[in-house]
């Protein structure tokens, strides 16, 4: 009697050491692609082609505005997302004076980016992140909420791309067409124009408050800043 | 007139010893789970800017402070623990080891300390951070397969 050995141990090691190839194969390239597919996310300012004079700046930053914006009284904010003392003046002033002079026709809000890269390093994506929530009709509940949940992203030691498309999908907005656009360079020259119109002004720090061309320095003494804008609303908006 | 009976040919099931199946599946299974690992380390050390989460909260579990471990990302205990079972399982199916006693205990070791891990951390998600990420709960699943897997140590006759 001739005995055969059984062939089905090593062809079962073989499709093993196959499949294992094939999954490692497969999960490099998919590390590859996530490597490189994530770069792109334009996180700091750009080159401006063709911005020769202050009065282009002011055209590209397209500020974002709150109230009616012919009102006689404006009130301008250079804010930067990442600033805890634009949280502050975002979650504690800005709600008292829209309801006082933005909701009631007296004054409008007209909003700045003013992004500090140097301290503040998601400040620009950050900026820009808006820009896409405004994409879709919805900026100042966007603003409202990255600013309430700033200590969510603001200390990550990672681009905050993720936690900025979380945000956008909380407020329904479509998440696909946000982080295609917070993954591009959209947005970014807008952002870039807000930044070097307050360089222009010479601005030191946000948030920076501007009523109608006067530079309010104690924008937290709550009190005699509603009794300015009231003042400005008496003067008929001069 | 006679003739000679032909040549009987039998294949011989018995004698050969099969590799062990459960363990190319826990090798199968962790380098998926190395795979999974990494890709969160990367995103935590920041090579990959956002994570792929579809419905989840990805970003939200790992910016929390319980993603890291002992001063450790998480995400980095999970390349070592799968990086672990791979190379014992692979020690495991080579061809004077399918019986071993001792690298099947180790596999249990790991397996089970792989699935309470994961149990911990699925738990954090589901109670404290109230938040999913789907690459932690495949994790999970993949620690818990692993681990179902290992228990086949305990029921195969091993050599010492």
């Amino acid at each position: 009697m001739a005995v055969q050995k059984k062939p089905g141990a090593g062809s079962s090691l073989r499709t093993f050491y196959i499949a294992l190839a094939v999954v490692a194969v497969g999960g490099i390239a998919a590390l590859g692609y996530a490597v490189l597919g994530n770069r792109g996310a334009a996180d700091k300012p750009v080159e401006l082609v063709g911005i020769e004079n202050v009065r282009q700046l002011y055209e590209l930053a397209k500020p974002e505005v709150l109230g009616d914006p012919s009102t006689p009284v404006k009130i301008v904010e250079f804010g930067d997302f990442q600033c805890p003392a634009c949280r502050d003046f975002a979650m504690q002033v800005k709600p008292l004076l829209k309801e006082r002079f933005f909701d009631t026709g007296k004054a409008h809000l007209v909003y700045y980016d003013f992004p500090l890269m140097e301290i503040h390093p998601h400040a620009f994506l950050a900026a820009r992140a808006s820009r896409c929530a405004a994409d879709q009709g919805r900026y100042w509940e966007y603003h409202d909420l990255m600013y309430s949940r700033q200590h969510q992203w603001a200390y990550s030691r990672t681009s905050p791309v993720g936690a900025f498309t979380d945000l956008a999908k909380e407020l329904g907005l479509d998440g696909g067409a946000f982080e295609s656009c917070l993954k591009s360079d959209k947005h970014a020259d807008v952002v870039t124009a807000n930044r070097r119109l307050g360089e222009e002004l010479r601005l030191t720090g946000t948030p920076t408050l501007i009523i109608n061309n006067r530079r309010i320095n104690n924008w937290s003494n709550v009190d005699a800043l509603i009794q300015l804008i009231e003042t400005s609303i008496g003067e008929g908006g001069a | 007139m006679s003739s000679a009976a032909p040549a009987e040919t039998r294949v011989e099931a018995v004698s050969a010893p099969s590799p062990p199946i459960h363990r190319m599946a826990v090798a199968l299974l962790s380098l998926v789970g190395l795979f999974i690992s990494a890709y969160l380390l990367l995103h935590k050390l920041g090579a990959i800017g956002s994570l792929a989460c579809g419905t989840g909260s990805c970003d939200t579990v790992q910016a929390s402070p319980w993603a890291v471990f002992l001063g450790v990302p998480v995400p980095a205990w999970g390349v070592a623990g799968y990086g672990l079972l791979l190379a014992v399982s692979l020690v495991g199916l080579q061809p004077g080891l399918w019986g071993s006693r001792r690298v099947g205990r180790a596999l249990v070791v790991l397996g089970a300390g792989a699935f309470g891990f994961s149990a911990y951390l699925t738990a954090i998600e589901a109670f404290v951070i109230h938040a999913w990420c789907r690459w932690c709960v495949g994790s999970a699943v993949v620690a818990t397969l692993i681990f179902i897997f290992t228990l086949g140590e305990l029921i195969r006759p091993g050599s010492r």
